[in-house]
C-alpha cells in the first residue's frame, strides 16, 4: 500500500507500523519506549500527525491513503511537553551517572533542544532544608536494588518505558504501586533473584538499570605499576563493541584499545574455549547418562536450577573457558613469567551478564562491553587514531573453529562431531522450557542438550552494548 | 410535571432485592421468557438496534452495533461482562440499580449473553461496593435455583454462567480494555486499540462490555419493543436515563428522566431547586470529568450527540453555588486523577501529578508565573497526547475552570 509522509508517498508493508515505515526511508522520528517486537507506546514522544490528528507512530499501523506528517508546531509541542515531564521525574545526575553519554534520554533531550525545565525536579537529591520542605510530598518513589552480583536496579533514573518488563523471558518485573508513585518492580519488591541474562541491562534506555562492578577497584588495580592486568577477549564481544565506540571496528583495535586502558597482556579466550570443549568432551565419555545438560551458558544453569532443580543433577560440572584461562594464568603462566600469582589481576570482556554471578576465585573480573565503554570514557582514552596490535603471546589457540560456540548449537555440534552422539539444541527460553517439560514427560531421549537463553546465543548476549 | 416514563426505576421501593420472587411478581423475568420461547438473538438484536439505544456508561456508542459486531464472530467462545466499575466521584447510578432492582440488572445480562452467543458473562463490580456484590451474589444463587440461570435456561437449548467479580476500585477499571486486564488477572491499565474488544477481548476472545444502566434498559426493550422505545426521549437520543443530581440542591438524588431533558429543568422540577440562601454558580454534568456548564446554558437538553459541547458522560451532576471555593473544587478534581491515572503512559501519570502539584499552591496562593505556563502545557498535551480518555478526562473540568473563571482562581496568588 501507498501512505504519504510529509506530502512525499511511500510504500508500506502489510500490518508495518508508520515508524518502521518512516525509519525504511530514513525519515528520523524521536523514540524512547519502542525496540523492536515491543511497541508499548507509552512515552508519547513518537507522536505524528496523522490527518491532523496527533497519534503515536510506533504502535499504528499504517494503512492505504494514510497522510502523515513527521513535524509541525503540535509534533513538537507534545514533544517537547512530553520530554520535559519525563526530565522532572527523572533523577537527572548525568555527571555522575553509568550511562552518561550512552543514555537515549539525555540523547532525546539533546536532539530535542530541551533547555527549559518548567517543572520542579521529583527525585533529585535535596539537602537544603528549605527546598525539602516545600517538596516534601513531592517525591517519588525510589526502590534501589543492589542484592545480587550481576546489576544494580535504581528507580530514581527509570522513565517507566516497560522495556526491561517486556524483554525480561522469566518475568521477573512488572509495575508496582500507580499514577505517579508506579515503579518497576518484582513482586512483593523482594530483591531480584533470576536467571541474570542481562537483556533487561541491555535495552535500559537510562542508568536505571545497570550492570554491577567495582569499576574504582578496577581502575586502581590498571593503574597499579606492581600489578599485571591481563584481558580475556570473549570472540562474542566484537559484535557490539563499535556500538560503544565506532573507532573500535576490528579486533585489532579492541586490542589496542585494551592496552590503552592499562591492560598489559590480552589473551583470546578461545584458549580456555578449546579446554572447556576438551574437559566436556572427557565428562561426556565418562558419563553413562543420558540427557546430559552442556553448562557453557551460566543463566541456563541458574534457569534449571530454580525452575527445573530436579534435573539440576544432569548439568556438567566443566567450568567457564574464562576460569579455566584464569587457572592456567594464576599457576603454569605466573610460575613461566616468574610473576607472584596474587599480582595478576585477570579481567574477563565477556558478553555475558550471568557470568558475574558464577565466576570462581581466580578470575578477577568479568565485565560487559558496556562497562568497558564506560572505563574507555573514564580514563579519556584518544581513539582516532588508534592502530591494530596482536593478541600477546603465551596461549595459543589451535584452531579458530572453536568460536562458533559463541552461537547457539555451536557447542553441540563440535561434541556431536567428535563422540558421535545425538543432540538437541534449544534457543532462547520458550525453547528451554518446552525441552525441559519434554524432559520432565519422558518424551525426550538424547545424550547432550545445548541451551542459550539469550537467543541466537553469546553473540546477542546481555553484556553487549545495543545500537542507539 | 409530565407523567413520567419510568423505565429503570419502575420497580424501586416496591420490592425487596433479595427476594427473586418480589421481582417475578412484578414481571420480572418475562422478556427473558419473551426472548426464549417467541425470538431468536438476530430478531432481539434488531429490536435493540431499532430502539436506538447508547451506552450509558459515558461514550454513548450504540448498543445495538457493539452487540452485532461480537454476534457477526465465529468464535466459540465469547463473553459478555456488565460494567458495574463505577468509580466517577458523585456517580451512583449502577449502585442505586443494584439496591433496588438487581434482577432486572440480571435479566438484561442473561438476554445480551445470549443475544451475543456468550456461554459466560461477569459482572464487573467496583470492589468498594461490598453490599452490592453481596445482592448480586445472593441474586445469581435465586436465579439458578429457578433455572434461570445455568444449564438449559427455563428448559431452553441456552446455557450461561453468570460470575459476579469484584474489581480492586480502580477508576481506570471502567475503561473496557482496562477491566478485561483486570479479569485476565493482570494489571487494570488500557490496552492500545485496534484490535477492539469485540474481536479480541476477554481472553482473547470476542467479548462485548456494556455499562450496567445500559443492560437493565434491554428487558424493558424486549418485551415492549424498539419501536416504542426510540419514540422515548429527543430525536437524537432515544430513552430514558439516570441523572444524579448532587451539590447545592434542595434533593439531591437520583431521578429516572428522558433523554433531553434539559439541564434546568433537572435542577428546578426534579431536584427542587436550589438550597435556601444559595446562588447558583455553574454546574458540573459528567462527573469529575465532566465540563462545567455556566448559567446561560442551563438551557441546553442533555442528550447523547457526538457534536454536543456538553458530553452527558455518566450522568452525574454537581450543582456548585457561588460560595464553594472553586481552589479547592480544583484540588479535589487533581487528588482524584493523580491517584487514579494508572501510570502507564507519560503525560497523565506526570501531567496528573504535576496539576495537583500546582493545585496546592494555587490553593496556597503561591503560584508562580512557571506554574501558570506550566497549567497550558500540560492541559494540552494531556488533552492531545494521552494513550487512553483517561487523560482527556483529566483536563476537561480543570480546563474549563481556568478558562471561565481564571480572575478567581490567579486571585490569590501573590
Amino acid at each position: 500500500m501507498r501512505i504519504k509522509i510529509n506530502t512525499k508517498e511511500y510504500e508500506a508493508k502489510d500490518g508495518e507500523m508508520i515508524l518502521d515505515v518512516c525509519r525504511r526511508n530514513g525519515i528520523q522520528v524521536p523514540t524512547l519506549c519502542s525496540i523492536p517486537k515491543f511497541h508499548e507506546g507509552v512515552c508519547r514522544i513518537c507522536m505524528v500527525e496523522n490527518g491532523g490528528r496527533l497519534t503515536t507512530s510506533c504502535n499504528v499501523k499504517a494503512s492505504e491513503g494514510m497522510e502523515v506528517v513527521t513535524e509541525s508546531e503540535d509534533v513538537s509541542k507534545a514533544r517537547r511537553i512530553n520530554l520535559e515531564l519525563l526530565w522532572a521525574d527523572h533523577a537527572g545526575k548525568c555527571s555522575t551517572c553509568k550511562k552518561n553519554q550512552r543514555c537515549e534520554l539525555q540523547n532525546l533531550a539533546i536532539s530535542q533542544k530541551i533547555e527549559n525545565f518548567h517543572f520542579v525536579p521529583r527525585k533529585e537529591e535535596m539537602t537544603d532544608s528549605e527546598n525539602l520542605d516545600l517538596l516534601k510530598d513531592n517525591r517519588s518513589r525510589v526502590v534501589v536494588d543492589d542484592g545480587n552480583a550481576c546489576l544494580t536496579r535504581t528507580t530514581e533514573l527509570c522513565v517507566e518505558c516497560r522495556r526491561c518488563i517486556n524483554v525480561c523471558p522469566t518475568k521477573e518485573l512488572s509495575f508496582n504501586h500507580r499514577a505517579g508513585d508506579t515503579v518497576v518492580g518484582t513482586a512483593y519488591e523482594k530483591s531480584l533473584d533470576c536467571i541474570f541474562c542481562g537483556q533487561c541491562v541491555k535495552n535500559c534506555p537510562t542508568g536505571a538499570i545497570t550492570d554491577k562492578n567495582d569499576l574504582t577497584k578496577i581502575m586502581i588495580d590498571l593503574a597499579d605499576l606492581k600489578k599485571m592486568a591481563i584481558a580475556l577477549i570473549d570472540p562474542a564481544v566484537l559484535e557490539s563493541v563499535a556500538f560503544e565506540h565506532p573507532e573500535i571496528d576490528s579486533r585489532g583495535k579492541l586490542i589496542s584499545a585494551l592496552k590503552g586502558i592499562g591492560f598489559e597482556k590480552v589473551f583470546d579466550l578461545g584458549f580456555g574455549m578449546e579446554l572447556a570443549l576438551e574437559n566436556m568432551t572427557q565428562e561426556i565419555k565418562k558419563s553413562s547418562k543420558n540427557n546430559l545438560l552442556l553448562n557453557h551458558c551460566p543463566s541456563f544453569n541458574l534457569f534449571v536450577k530454580k525452575y527445573y532443580p530436579q534435573f539440576a543433577k544432569n548439568i556438567l560440572t566443566v567450568a567457564h573457558p574464562d576460569e579455566l584461562t584464569a587457572d592456567f594464568l594464576k599457576t603454569e603462566f605466573a610460575k613461566k613469567e616468574k610473576i607472584n600469582s596474587e599480582d595478576l589481576v585477570v579481567i574477563s570482556l565477556s558478553s555475558c551478564v550471568a557470568k558475574k554471578k558464577e565466576k570462581g576465585k581466580n578470575l578477577d573480573y568479568v565485565i560487559t562491553v558496556r562497562e568497558l565503554g564506560r572505563i574507555i570514557r573514564q580514563k579519556n582514552l584518544k581513539l582516532k587514531d588508534i592502530k591494530e596490535s596482536d593478541f600477546s603471546s603465551g596461549l595459543a589457540v589451535k584452531d579458530e573453529k572453536i568460536k562458533s560456540i559463541t552461537r547457539t548449537g555451536g557447542m553441540a555440534e563440535m561434541l556431536a562431531k567428535k563422540l558421535k552422539v545425538k543432540y538437541i539444541v534449544a534457543d532462547g527460553v520458550s525453547q528451554i522450557k518446552n525441552i525441559l517439560r519434554d524432559l520432565e514427560k519422558g518424551r525426550v531421549e538424547t545424550k547432550i542438550i545445548e541451551a542459550m537463553v539469550c537467543e541466537g546465543g553469546c553473540v546477542n548476549g546481555g553484556g553487549q552494548a545495543r545500537k542507539l | 410535571m409530565k407523567k413520567e416514563t419510568k423505565i429503570i426505576t419502575k420497580n424501586w421501593g416496591q420490592i425487596d432485592p433479595n427476594e427473586i420472587d418480589d421481582s417475578i411478581e412484578v414481571g420480572g423475568y418475562q422478556a427473558l421468557e419473551k426472548f426464549i420461547h417467541k425470538m431468536t438473538p438476530v430478531l432481539a438484536l434488531e429490536e435493540i438496534k431499532l430502539s436506538g439505544l447508547c451506552g450509558r456508561g459515558g461514550a454513548g456508542f450504540p448498543t445495538g452495533m457493539k452487540l452485532e459486531s461480537v454476534q457477526k464472530e465465529k468464535s466459540k467462545e465469547k463473553y459478555f461482562i456488565c460494567n458495574l466499575d463505577e468509580s466517577e466521584p458523585g456517580t451512583y447510578k449502577d449502585r442505586s440499580i443494584v439496591d433496588n432492582d438487581p434482577h432486572m440488572l440480571l435479566e438484561g445480562v442473561i438476554i445480551e449473553s445470549l443475544i451475543v452467543g456468550a456461554r459466560k458473562a461477569f459482572v464487573y463490580v467496583n470492589g468498594n461496593y461490598q453490599r452490592q456484590i453481596e445482592i448480586l451474589q445472593r441474586a445469581v444463587e435465586q436465579a439458578q435455583e429457578k433455572r434461570i440461570l445455568g444449564e438449559k435456561i427455563l428448559g431452553s437449548r441456552y446455557s450461561l454462567e453468570v460470575e459476579i467479580f469484584a474489581g480492586a476500585g480502580a477508576y481506570i477499571c471502567g475503561e473496557e480494555t482496562a477491566l478485561i486486564n483486570s479479569i485476565e488477572g493482570n494489571r487494570g491499565e488500557p490496552k492500545s486499540r485496534p484490535p477492539f474488544p469485540t474481536q479480541v477481548g476477554l481472553f482473547g476472545k470476542p467479548t462485548a462490555v456494556n455499562n450496567a444502566e445500559t443492560v437493565a434498559n434491554i428487558p424493558w426493550i424486549i418485551s415492549n419493543g424498539g419501536k416504542k422505545y426510540a419514540a422515548i426521549g429527543s430525536k437524537k437520543s432515544a430513552g430514558t436515563k439516570l441523572f444524579i443530581v448532587n451539590g447545592s440542591v434542595k434533593n439531591p438524588d437520583v431521578f429516572e428522566a428522558p433523554l433531553g431533558t434539559k439541564l434546568s429543568d433537572l435542577i428546578e422540577k426534579y431536584a427542587g431547586g436550589m438550597q435556601k440562601g444559595k446562588n447558583f454558580w455553574f454546574a458540573q454534568v459528567g462527573g469529575s470529568s465532566g465540563r462545567l456548564v455556566l448559567e446561560k446554558d442551563l438551557v441546553r437538553k442533555l442528550e447523547y450527540d457526538r457534536e454536543a459541547k456538553v458530553p452527558l458522560g455518566s450522568g452525574a451532576i454537581l450543582v456548585v453555588d457561588k460560595t464553594v471555593d472553586i481552589h479547592e473544587l480544583l484540588l479535589s478534581w487533581m487528588s482524584f486523577f493523580h491517584r487514579e491515572s494508572c501510570g502507564k503512559c507519560v503525560p497523565c501519570r506526570e501531567g496528573t501529578f504535576r496539576l495537583w502539584e500546582i493545585a496546592k499552591r494555587l490553593q496556597d496562593g503561591q503560584v508562580s508565573e512557571r506554574d501558570v505556563a506550566a497549567i497550558k502545557d500540560i492541559l494540552w498535551t494531556l488533552s492531545n497526547t494521552t494513550f487512553c480518555p483517561l487523560g482527556k478526562f483529566a483536563a476537561t473540568a480543570f480546563g474549563d475552570a481556568i478558562s471561565n473563571f481564571q480572575k478567581e482562581i490567579y486571585k490569590l496568588s501573590r
